[in-house]
């Protein structure tokens, strides 16, 4: 069975840059997310988002100082938590919702999906949940070929795990022993769905990837100095050409599976619990202050920086212009 | 000129351009040190050894979506083999929605320098899952470049430039083609796409077809002449894109079209070609547009039966008469 990560971090061990960006990132992803959600509620933006609040931990641990733009990832469809964290401008984020030609897409109106940014590795993503993980191993099959030390992390839901192409994909990555990392953003649902009612392992998604002899762990993905520290270790692993790694990752939604969604499917006492103990932000900070590092004074100034640095992404976002009509007849082809 | 196989032509090809171009890469099922169970690929494994061409394990949505991995990364040149065309059911999503729109739906940011290969058609009792001709569906899809060669030489030239072409190609083979000789210079040469080729000038009617009913509709060209009948045969040679002025001087020039193919009739590709051709010259005709496709039921495996399933050249003989009996 999957090994439960778990490691002694101490905040004394890191670089306090390091830490201080963890926590910025973390604190960026959900204010872009609640402000995505207010412009919907202002009727700018479709409905049709899955946010992303509650789970920032895993992404800004997995991404954050430790990927260059070079290598790559497939981000998965629950906010827009990797590619924040993976320094996709926010205004470009904001353009593909709001549908203007500030959007990676120009225009398009990518939502939560379709946004691209090449220049730093971040490929896009399949409106067909989970069929990135047959393309994560192709680009790392890519990299292997051409013989860089490029890494790709491929993340998805615990929904997208259940796909047929998790299993093409994890015997290729064992096969050729590809540069690839899995990271499975387990929040426990697919849509209404319990991962119960789902799946058939042992007692882990972790787990299948151990029939194909892929390290693999279990870690909590709410942990963002734990998420850190597993997805340094796999890293290492890919660029020393062990191979990939599978990690699952234990998180859990805020929100439902859509804006409008009852989210009725779920009990409200363990949703709480997550809300009030297991919240990553909120625990982090406590570190941080706890530790000495820094003050309660200092992170709330960061907020307002990084909330003054979304409303500007907004505004230019919101002030470029929507595409003309040709647009939907240009780009098809090279 | 010297005369070689369909096999050949391909052959050649692929070793041409691997050697040209380093970034490009060949996988599929026992396309490597067996050379392909056509035999398509032989002596490249020999030639560029693993991981430029290797053997993938028995997985087509993760042959054809790892291809898309690779081709976005703008680090790699893919050219995957489906071993039998029909698979293509088993990558549709990839080979519809990735292959196809991964580049404008994410903005235009990438390129899809994709040739996915895909031998297909009627030949030796393969049975309703491994004789299908399913090209049409493709033209369906926008962003795939849909490639039906008919000649060995067609095709050495199709597939050079579909591997250099930076956008997703579908590249279909019939199988029966494959031992077919014809000529092939020793010198390099390009096809175009979206360039249809008059196989054969006439003046009576239009024949439209592709792959093995190239073939098949230039052996009743030569009878239907003998019956003073000049049918002009015009290969597409792509679906997509499509050349339409060819076809469209050629209907203007004669006013009477057959349409053949071994696709099923329903909604083969012969419907968009008759479609487009009412739409723009419907008063040039001088009869009802015909089609001729393979019927509308599943290919028996039995080689018996699977005759039937084939357009012969009787049929193309029979349906020009009808055409040319219309009064004018």
């Amino acid at each position: 069975m999957a090994e439960i990560y778990q490691r002694d971090v101490n905040l004394e061990d890191y670089d306090p840059d390091l830490l201080i960006e963890l926590y910025k990132t973390m604190v960026k992803i959900r204010s872009f997310d609640e402000n995505l959600i207010r412009l919907m509620q202002e009727g700018k933006v479709s409905g049709f988002y899955h946010s992303g609040i509650g789970s920032e931990g895993l992404s800004a641990g997995s991404i954050t100082k430790l990927l260059r733009d070079e290598d790559y990832i497939y981000y998965n469809h629950r906010g827009c938590n990797q590619k924040i964290a993976k320094g996709v401008p926010l205004s470009k984020i904001y353009g593909d919702f709001l549908g203007t030609i500030e959007g990676t897409t120009k225009g398009l109106g990518a939502g939560i999906v379709h946004s691209a940014d090449p220049s730093r590795g971040v490929l896009g993503q399949a409106g067909t949940i989970g069929s990135q993980l047959s393309l994560a191993v192709g680009s790392a099959f890519a990299s292997q070929m051409k013989g860089t030390d490029q890494v790709t992390i491929v993340y998805f839901g615990d929904g997208a795990a259940s796909r047929e192409t998790m299993h093409g994909s994890l015997n290729w990555a064992k096969l050729y022993n590809l540069p690839v990392i899995y990271i499975c953003e387990n929040n426990e649902y697919a849509i209404s769905c319990h991962v119960s009612e789902t799946h058939g392992v042992k007692a882990h998604i972790a787990d299948w990837s151990e029939g194909y002899g892929i390290p693999n762990c279990v870690v909590d993905g709410n942990d963002v100095l734990l998420m850190h520290e597993v997805t340094k270790e796999a890293i290492e692993r890919a660029k020393k050409g062990r191979g990939p790694t599978f990690i699952e990752a234990q998180t859990f939604r805020h929100r439902g599976h859509f804006e409008g969604d009852p989210y009725d499917y779920i009990d409200k006492a363990v949703l709480q619990d997550w809300k009030d103990n297991r919240d990553p932000i909120k625990n982090f900070k406590k570190q941080l202050i706890n530790s000495g590092l820094t003050t309660e004074d200092h992170l709330i100034n960061l907020g307002k920086q990084v909330e003054e640095e979304i409303l500007q992404a907004i505004e230019i976002a919101e002030n470029a212009p929507m595409p003309e009509r040709n647009r939907i007849y240009e780009g098809l082809f090279a | 000129m010297r005369q070689i196989t369909m096999r050949e032509a391909l052959n050649e090809a692929l070793h041409e351009e691997m050697e040209r171009d380093e970034s490009t890469v060949l996988f599929g099922e026992d396309v490597a040190k067996f050379g392909g169970i056509n035999k398509v690929t032989q002596g490249l494994y020999e030639k560029y050894g693993a991981p430029r061409v290797y053997d993938t394990p028995i997985a087509e949505a993760t042959i054809v979506g790892a291809a898309v991995g690779m081709a976005i990364t703008g680090h790699a040149r893919p050219i995957p083999e489906l071993q039998f065309g029909d698979f293509a059911s088993i990558a549709f999503d990839e080979i519809f929605n990735k292959m196809g729109k991964w580049r404008f739906m994410h903005g235009g940011q990438m390129e899809m320098p994709i040739t996915l290969r895909l031998p297909v058609g009627i030949a030796g009792g393969a049975g309703p899952e491994h004789s299908q001709s399913p090209q049409a569906l493709f033209m369906h899809g926008p962003g795939l470049q849909i490639v039906v060669p008919s000649t060995p030489y067609d095709a050495k030239g199709l597939l050079k430039t579909s591997i250099r072409d930076n956008n997703a190609v579908l590249f279909f083979e019939h199988k029966l083609l494959y031992d077919m000789k014809g000529d092939v210079p020793e010198e390099e040469y390009l096809i175009p796409f979206g360039k249809a080729d008059i196989k054969r000038e006439g003046e009576d009617l239009t024949i439209i077809a592709t792959a093995l009913q190239v073939q098949t509709s230039l052996e009743a060209a030569e009878e239907l002449s003998n019956q003073g009948v000049e049918a002009e045969v015009i290969d597409p040679r792509t679906l997509a894109p499509l050349d339409m002025e060819t076809i469209l001087n050629s209907v203007r020039k004669t006013g009477r079209v057959l349409i053949v193919h071994e696709e099923s009739k329903t909604g083969g590709s012969g419907a968009e070609i008759a479609a487009q051709i009412q739409e723009e010259a419907l008063f040039d005709l001088e009869a009802p547009i015909k089609r001729i496709g393979s019927p509308d039921v599943p290919i028996a495996q039995s080689i018996h039966l699977e005759q039937f399933y084939r357009p012969n050249a009787q049929q193309i003989i029979n349906a020009v008469n009808e055409i040319i009996d219309v009064p004018v």
